[in-house]
């Protein structure tokens, strides 16, 4: 039996009167791409937080490599890698020092560290440009920094948040075939995307979220043949349309 | 490992070049500006010429005993004391034009004052307050003298401050004085963190609040101790201001640096907002600076002395000045203790706050 990495029960969070994730039920197993996909404003951000424990849940359960993730945090927190949707790096520090200050975090010392982060920038295609200072990077530069400090400490589940918003189709392309490679390696990835495209190309399963709430959830086949019957002659922009409705989202991001 | 996280925020410091370069050159152009203002204002308190004061002392004072050891480092102090036995205090001051009289019963003594003599009477008054702490502290340190029968007071030797140079003064006030806005370093780390979401990283990775708080002090401590080597090299370079040779005098800079930048922490981590943090440090290190003789010089400002005690730049501006201009002090202990003291529940109260913060909103 496949091994399960992460499952939230009726995982909920509201701000106010505000139910932002409504009622959650996720189950991700080892190996998986995961892509969480939905408008904006849809509480995936929300959730990634939560599942981080960064924000703490209104209601639910989250149980993180067979373990309740607010009784083990500590130990759980430290297998995850997560790359937030907004950029969480120091303009003023060099792209070396932003790896090697966030990767230390996670207790990586000396000879290890250095390589670590020696790793991380290849990774990313940023060995090049280890010394120069994060703030003069283009878009995708950061972006591509900003996933180079998560994944130093060698993390079992990948989280991330729409890493390419933003940013060139050069650089687009690049994350997304890094993301398979970790895949390969063995990594399991979570992703969140409002790009249809992207998540198709990638993600072994799908779930489609809006207003909180999960409104679809498997492979991109199986979500086609649900809206569209045997036919499957239909794109999943079209799914997402279909089950998420036309109306304008003027949410900000 | 929190030392590269220590490393890499102490470059994101030194990085801020802005407030590095306020934080050097402030200190220099206060002193430069301030030091020839001060310089009259100390002037008239630097009695070059000795001057007369009549005293009288009962036989049953407690100070009977040490009139001549009194009258022996008043001599030191510029002042000439004449015994009158008799009479009215104020009209032998007037008769005999003294700036002052000394009237010293059991265990009191009375000052009297001339108008004519206005900054000489201040100067009798700091000198017999002097004398009154140094002789009842050297009654404490002998409460069980040896002969039991000994009824005069144990003085050995009165020592009084020499007259300080105004330049000296103000330069090592001022110099003080920026360490306690030396806070303003962690400016670039605590926006950086702010504007770029930093927090989380922090959040995801387990990091302690401890942990935490030692990466921001750490390096807070470093860059304005660095900046105050520098300071200090440049008064002494630019304006030949003496700092003595006492070695203590780089502990005692070192804890109040320390002691600084836990207040600065601290008031921080309850307003959230460097602005508003800067403005109430400010404010804090002017009153603590006001009673603590940063503007008018503690020896002869109004302040009283229970109020002078209160701020820790009292004690910490005393030992320095008086490190200066006899290489010793009677309140080294109480500086650095009162520092030590400070940074130890200013960091407790800090990570108390945080902790207690960060439970609340998560
Ligand atoms: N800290 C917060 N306080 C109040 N509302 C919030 C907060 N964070 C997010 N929200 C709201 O929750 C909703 C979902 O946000 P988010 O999870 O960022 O969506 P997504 O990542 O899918 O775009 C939005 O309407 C947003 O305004
Ligand atoms: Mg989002």
């Amino acid at each position: 039996m496949e091994e399960v990495i992460l499952k939230t029960g009726n995982l909920t969070k509201k701000y106010g009167s505000q139910t932002v994730v409504d009622g959650l039920n996720i189950e991700i197993k080892r190996g998986e791409i995961f892509g969480l996909l939905g408008p904006n404003g849809a509480g995936k951000s929300t959730t990634m937080n939560m599942l981080c424990s960064i924000t703490r849940p209104t209601a639910g359960t989250i149980e993180l490599f067979g373990k309740n993730s607010e009784k083990h945090k500590k130990e759980v927190i430290r297998r995850i890698g997560y790359i937030p949707q907004e950029l969480a790096i120091h303009g003023k520090l060099k792209a070396w020092e932003n790896v090697e200050l966030f990767t230390s975090l996670y207790g990586i010392k000396g000879e290890n560290l250095r390589r670590a982060v020696e790793e991380s920038l290849e990774y990313v295609g940023l060995s090049e440009r280890r010394n120069e200072f994060a703030k003069n990077f283009s878009g995708g530069m950061k972006r591509r920094l900003n996933i180079a400090c998560a994944i130093g400490h060698q993390p079992e589940l990948l989280i991330f948040d729409e890493p390419t918003v933003g940013i060139d189709p050069q650089s687009r392309n690049f994350i997304l075939e890094k993301i398979k490679e970790s895949n390969k390696n063995g990594a399991t990835v979570i992703y969140t995307s409002h790009y249809m495209e992207e998540v198709e190309a990638i993600c072994t399963r799908i779930a489609i979220m809006d207003n909180g709430k999960m409104i679809a959830c498997g492979t991109s086949k199986e979500l086609k043949q649900m809206v569209a019957g045997e036919s499957e002659d239909i794109t999943l922009e079209e799914v997402f349309l279909t089950l998420t409705g036309k109306k304008l989202r003027d949410y900000a991001e | 490992m929190i030392r590269y996280l220590i490393k890499n925020n102490f470059k994101l410091m030194l990085r801020n070049k802005a407030i590095l370069a306020a934080m050097l050159i402030g200190p220099i152009l206060v002193i430069a500006m301030l030091s020839s203002a001060f310089e009259d204002m100390m002037a008239s308190y630097e009695s070059t010429e000795e001057f007369k004061t009549g005293y009288r002392i009962s036989e049953d004072s407690i100070f009977s005993g040490n009139m001549e050891e009194i009258k022996r480092a008043g001599k030191e102090a510029g002042i000439v004391f004449e015994n009158y036995p008799d009479g009215d205090p104020k009209a032998i001051m007037e008769q005999n034009d003294l700036a002052g009289f000394l009237v010293i019963e059991g265990e009191t003594y009375t000052v009297y004052e001339s108008a004519d003599y206005e900054t000489q009477g201040k100067i009798l008054e700091y000198f017999m307050g002097q004398v009154e702490k140094q002789v009842s502290g050297q009654i404490r340190n002998s409460m069980f003298p040896k002969e039991e029968k000994e009824i005069t007071l144990p003085v050995q030797k009165l020592e009084f401050m020499p007259a300080v140079d105004s330049k000296d003064y103000y330069g090592i006030i001022e110099v003080v004085y920026f360490i306690w806005c030396g806070v303003v370093s962690v400016a670039g780390v605590l926006n950086s963190e702010k504007r770029n979401g930093i927090s989380q990283r922090f959040q995801i990775s387990g990091m302690s609040e401890m942990g935490l708080y030692l990466a921001r002090w750490v390096p807070a401590v470093l860059t304005t101790v660095c900046e105050t080597v520098v300071t200090v090299l440049l008064t002494v370079a630019l304006f030949g201001i003496s700092w003595g040779n006492n070695p203590l005098t780089i502990l005692v800079l070192l804890v109040t640096t320390m002691g600084a930048m836990a207040v600065g922490l601290l008031l921080y981590s309850v307003f959230q907002n460097l602005a508003v943090t800067i403005v109430a440090l400010f404010t804090l290190v002017w009153f603590m600076g006001f009673f603590g003789g940063s503007f008018e010089t503690y020896m002869f400002s109004t302040v009283s002395d229970s109020l002078k005690n209160l701020s820790p730049i009292y004690h910490v501006n005393r030992v320095l000045v008086e490190y200066s201009c006899m290489g010793k002090s009677d309140y080294t202990v109480s500086s650095i203790l009162y520092m030590v003291a400070i940074t130890v529940v200013c960091t407790a109260l800090t990570i108390f706050i945080n902790t207690i913060r960060k439970r609340g909103k998560a």
